[in-house]
């Protein structure tokens, strides 16, 4: 803070002073949320403390108060944070100073500062919250810090209407060049400094571990994971595996993601291809879900050899991105043979792990021999026969976990069955693996996307069979069919209890709660537009728009055309719009009032409108002639008529002239159709 | 900071490229005489200091957007940018299409200060806000301009010295609406400017070279108080020399008259001021004039190359004055600062 003697008295730019003081406090709302108590006090007593001064007439506070809070402040700042750097500490650094600043306004520099601060405390709210809803709020924050600051250089007081027209119009005016420079500007992607991930660390997305002894919190999620649109064919549901991670190592108790599968070229087919985009949530790891089998990918993501998809980076924020799915095994991607290495990696199981579960495997083997597909049948068959449950809140297990699902408990959700499943099978000698990832979701009719929550998540396996190649089996079907054919919330006859409010869309539900899922849809349609059209664009999106356009958005001189055809279009409709105007403008406002008279008394009788070459007075004699209780009015309108035309007035005289002439015209009845006589209303 | 001789000179010679400069920008401008009307050769644009502020703020707002890849924030930062931008053509707009008409100057006396005024006109229907009227350093409070009205925009400037002068290049500026840019335009309106003596009475006066220091007036005065001659009023008689009794007697206006062929006039001569410099003589004369109106005399001045003939009243006040203001000075440009050029 500057020096600055502080006996200025009363600026006239302090006229803005209240428009700032509501504006900047709706500014900072949102952040209230996110912000320690004290900074919420500090910033309302503030801006209280100068509504009262200005109301009062008193001058804003010395500079030495304004001193010590202000050390004050950023001493408290600090404390909290340790720091007065970063989003959270920076913000309360912002919101501490704006207070502050407001508090000792003085003149209209000192409004114009905080307000400018305005806009960047908007700009802050984006750190927390990207919504639709916080994206219309900042508009209405936007707007009101703009018309204050019109006020605050206005010089004296606008009427209120006017100004937020203008600062409506200013915000209206100013969207073409936030598409254009929105689309065109060329993007870098981020960071440039720092880690700016901490933000999303909240939520996380699949674990790269699966221990079926935990609690499945992501099965609780209501929250959105991923929404997926298909170009022309959506796949049958029974084909809706979205694959993440593929799991390989067990311990015993846990199965851990694989992480050295070496790299592949993913097959090349236009053959019986699914197309399709898909809308990430931010995970935190490096896979992105795809359709089995995926053929074609994004370009900064590489296809491993157990066919899962991994992007070049962690995935901190949304995503968007294209890939394309072979529905069936492609050609030339059935191994013909497992690599040795690979199926004894596949087959190990931990000595000692599950010995309840190999002796019923045994027995299997004795009955079935070598019909691995009877052994898979077998398995599938004991959890569909014996009671086997499925539920979201399994008992927890002890010992070893695997014997103690399939003798004792035999209730579970998909990870208890994906991971036993595994073990019998490795057990009888078949190589197998756990798959986690995405299964069911909701079909939302309104946007045609399919909509996958966290609930969704799901595991399942792959089994090699000689000839065959990586075979999908879901053990879960075989417990659950309505699981896996109508998503979780085919569950709800049979497991109600389990499952919660918001799957079950189907009967049992009250007409209220029926309302409640509609507008949820809508709302999630909203939010899903907003999320794949505006916060998705980024620079592989651009690229993707420039190149439509037979641009390159790395080129400077594509950057050039693009930004110069959006401005020259934008430059081009509003000369035209203000041709437009000038055009209407060019006849005096009597001249316009007058040939709006002639036309509404033309509609009565042609007759009475008046020709071109027509003196006015004329013409109100012959109308006053024809239609007698018109006779007034028309008088006085010529004389007013040529009074405003043709007689030296002061403006106001011309302005109220003007008005007279205008509340004549209601003389004449609008009716378009038989000309009902009626008392004269003409104004005098 | 600035008091010290050397940057005074350095700011001199800024100021006398800055008007070079001014000069040469607006050459191809006519004088404006009477009245102007702002086209779009001469509005001029560009930001002003919380302009170059908002470009710092919105330049770190962008790297905030790319560093967090967060593109509510792009939006935001590029609306701003949109705003920011059209702000040049508010702005520009603010001042485009206005008539301004310079307003006559009442003359004052030398040390008084002159009241400059502008008729701003706004014919386009769009209400104008914020309009600065300066001279110099001098500028007025803001004024707004309703829709298809006028206001009358107002400037007071000193006046040092007697004389005629020209107001100096007029800058009418806006910064309305969001203050990061300033419209202004160059004006050369050219009202008359009379700058009277300041009176001297040459009666306070004391050992004046002549040694008139007693009632110089006298000079070519009838001395002789002949009776009163009554006559007739006539249309352009001094309402001083009614008299009120004859009108109560006989119902009609009589005026005084002295018998004399000359009548009661006065001659106020430069010749006979008590005083040898020129602006002394000249603010003499100035007292005399006014104490001769005051009484509602016949008088007339004689200036060296120049003779006001007899008459009297207000108009022949002024007349009188006006040859005082205008005796052998060539119209001048008026310094807003009101150091005597």
């Amino acid at each position: 803070m500057k020096p600055r003697t502080h006996t200025v008295a009363a600026d006239p730019g302090l006229r803005g002073l209240e428009l700032a003081l509501i504006a900047l406090p709706v500014a900072a709302l949102p952040h209230v949320a996110h912000q320690p108590p004290w900074i919420t006090l500090l910033v309302v007593l503030a801006i209280a403390t100068r509504a009262w001064l200005l109301a009062s007439g008193r001058p804003a506070p010395s500079m030495g108060i304004m001193a010590i809070l202000a050390v004050l402040a950023g001493g408290l700042t600090l404390t909290q944070y340790g720091t007065i750097f970063g989003q959270e500490a920076g913000t309360a650094l912002l919101l501490v100073m704006i207070a502050f600043k407001l508090l000792e306004t003085r003149n209209r520099r000192d409004i114009v500062i905080a307000l400018f601060l305005g806009y960047f405390v908007v700009v802050t709210t984006y750190f927390f919250d990207q919504s639709i809803l916080i994206a219309a709020y900042s508009l209405l924050a936007t707007w009101l810090l703009t018309a204050a600051l019109v006020q605050v250089h206005a010089e004296r007081r606008i009427e209120r209407r006017r100004l937020a027209r203008q600062a409506g119009a200013m915000l209206l005016h100013a969207m073409p060049f936030m598409l254009v420079l929105f689309l065109a500007f060329p993007r870098i992607q981020g960071p440039l400094w720092g880690d700016p991930q901490r933000e999303e660390a909240a939520r996380t997305g699949l674990s790269d571990e699966l221990n079926p002894g935990d609690i499945a919190e992501l099965l609780q999620d209501e929250s959105t994971a991923l929404r997926v649109e298909f170009d022309d064919t959506v796949p049958p549901l029974r084909a809706q595996y979205w694959r993440a991670l593929v799991m390989t190592d067990f311990d015993g108790r846990r199965w851990s993601a694989d992480r050295d599968r070496e790299t592949i070229q993913p097959p090349d087919t236009d053959d019986r291809v699914v197309h399709y985009t898909v809308t990430l949530e931010p995970t935190r790891g490096r896979y992105l879900p795809v359709l089995d089998y995926p053929v074609a990918l994004p370009d900064d993501a590489e296809l491993r050899a157990n066919y899962q998809v991994l992007r070049d980076r962690r995935i901190t924020s949304r995503i968007q991105y294209r890939a394309a799915a072979h529905l069936t095994t492609p050609p030339g991607v059935a191994e013909p043979h497992l690599d040795p290495a690979e199926r004894e990696r596949a087959l190990a199981l931990p000595a000692g792990a599950a010995p309840r579960a190999r002796t019923e495997v045994a027995l299997w083997r004795a009955t079935h021999g070598n019909d691995d597909h009877a052994v898979i049948e077998a398995a599938l068959q004991r959890f569909a026969g014996e009671p086997y449950r499925y539920t979201l809140r399994p008992p927890r297990l002890a010992g070893d976990t695997t014997d103690h699902f399939l003798f004792e408990t035999q209730a579970g959700y998909c990870e208890h069955y994906a991971s036993a499943f595994a073990v019998l099978m490795r057990a009888a000698g078949i190589p197998t693996r756990v798959v986690t990832g995405y299964q069911g979701g909701s079909w939302q009719t309104r946007g045609e996307y399919l909509r996958l929550r966290n609930a969704d998540a799901h595991a399942w396996n792959e089994v090699w069979l000689d000839g065959e190649g990586w075979v999908r089996v879901d053990p879960t079907a075989a417990i659950a069919p309505e699981r896996i054919e109508q998503g979780l919330p085919g569950l709800a006859s049979d497991t109600g209890e389990s499952i919660p409010d918001f799957l079950r869309r189907g009967e049992g539900l009250s007409w209220l709660q029926r309302a409640r899922f509609g507008l949820e849809d809508w709302r999630d349609f909203a939010r899903f537009r907003w999320e794949s059209w505006v916060l998705a664009f980024d620079p592989e999106r651009q690229r993707e728009l420039f190149a439509r356009l037979g641009l390159d958005p790395g080129d400077w001189r594509s950057v050039l055309i693009a930004l110069g055809v959006g401005f020259g279009t934008i430059g081009l409709v509003a000369l035209a719009w203000m041709w437009l105007r000038t055009l209407r403008r060019r006849h005096p406002p009597a001249d316009r009032v007058l040939r709006r008279l002639s036309r509404r008394l033309a509609r009565h009788d042609p007759a009475l409108a008046r020709a071109p070459h027509e003196p006015v007075d004329a013409w109100s004699r012959r109308v006053a002639d024809a239609r007698p209780e018109l006779a007034t009015a028309m008088e006085t309108f010529s004389r007013t008529y040529n009074r405003q035309r043709f007689g030296r007035l002061t403006p106001a005289q011309r302005a109220a002239d003007l008005d007279h002439l205008r509340a004549l015209l209601q003389a004449v009845p609008r009716a378009r159709l038989a000309f009902a006589p009626r008392p004269s209303r003409a104004a005098n | 900071m600035r008091a010290d001789p050397v940057s005074g000179s350095a700011r001199q010679r800024i100021n006398r490229l800055r008007d070079d400069a001014i000069r040469w920008i607006t050459r191809r401008h006519a004088q404006d005489g009477q009245a102007a009307r702002l086209g779009r050769d001469r509005v001029y644009i560009l930001p002003t200091r919380a302009g170059y502020t908002l470009v710092a703020i919105l330049l770190v707002m962008l790297l905030g957007s790319i560093n967090y890849s967060n593109n509510m924030a792009f939006l935001l930062t590029f609306l701003l940018v949109g705003i920011g931008h059209n702000a040049m053509w508010y702005t520009h707009r603010n001042l485009l299409g206005l008539r301004i008409h310079s307003l006559p100057v009442a003359p004052v006396f030398a040390g008084a200060t002159l009241s400059i005024a502008f008729r701003l006109e706004e014919p386009s229907g769009r209400p104008r806000e914020a309009l600065t009227l300066s001279i110099g350093a001098r500028a007025s409070a803001p004024v707004a301009v309703p829709a298809e009205a006028s206001t009358h925009v107002e400037l007071t400037l000193p006046a040092p010295a007697r004389g005629v002068y020209q107001l100096p290049r007029q800058r009418l500026h806006t910064r309305y609406p969001l203050g990061i840019l300033e419209a202004w335009t160059w004006l050369t309106l050219s009202p008359e400017i009379l700058v009277y003596p300041a009176p001297i009475d040459p009666g306070n006066v004391l050992g004046g070279p002549e040694g008139h220091a007693t009632q110089p007036q006298a000079q070519s005065r009838n001395s002789g108080e002949t009776p009163d001659h009554l006559r007739p009023y006539r249309p352009g008689d001094p309402p001083g020399r009614i008299v009120w009794k004859a009108f109560a007697r006989s119902g009609k206006l009589h005026v005084r008259e002295s018998v004399s062929g000359h009548g009661d006039h006065l001659w106020l001569d430069w010749e006979s001021m008590p005083a040898a410099d020129t602006e002394t003589r000249l603010a003499m004369l100035c007292h005399q004039v006014l104490a001769a109106h005051e009484e509602g005399r016949l008088f007339g001045m004689r200036l060296p190359d120049q003779t006001v003939e007899l008459g009297q009243g207000a108009r022949h006040r002024d007349l009188c004055l006006r040859s005082l203001a205008q005796f052998r000075s060539e119209p001048r440009i008026l310094d807003p600062e009101g150091s005597r050029a």
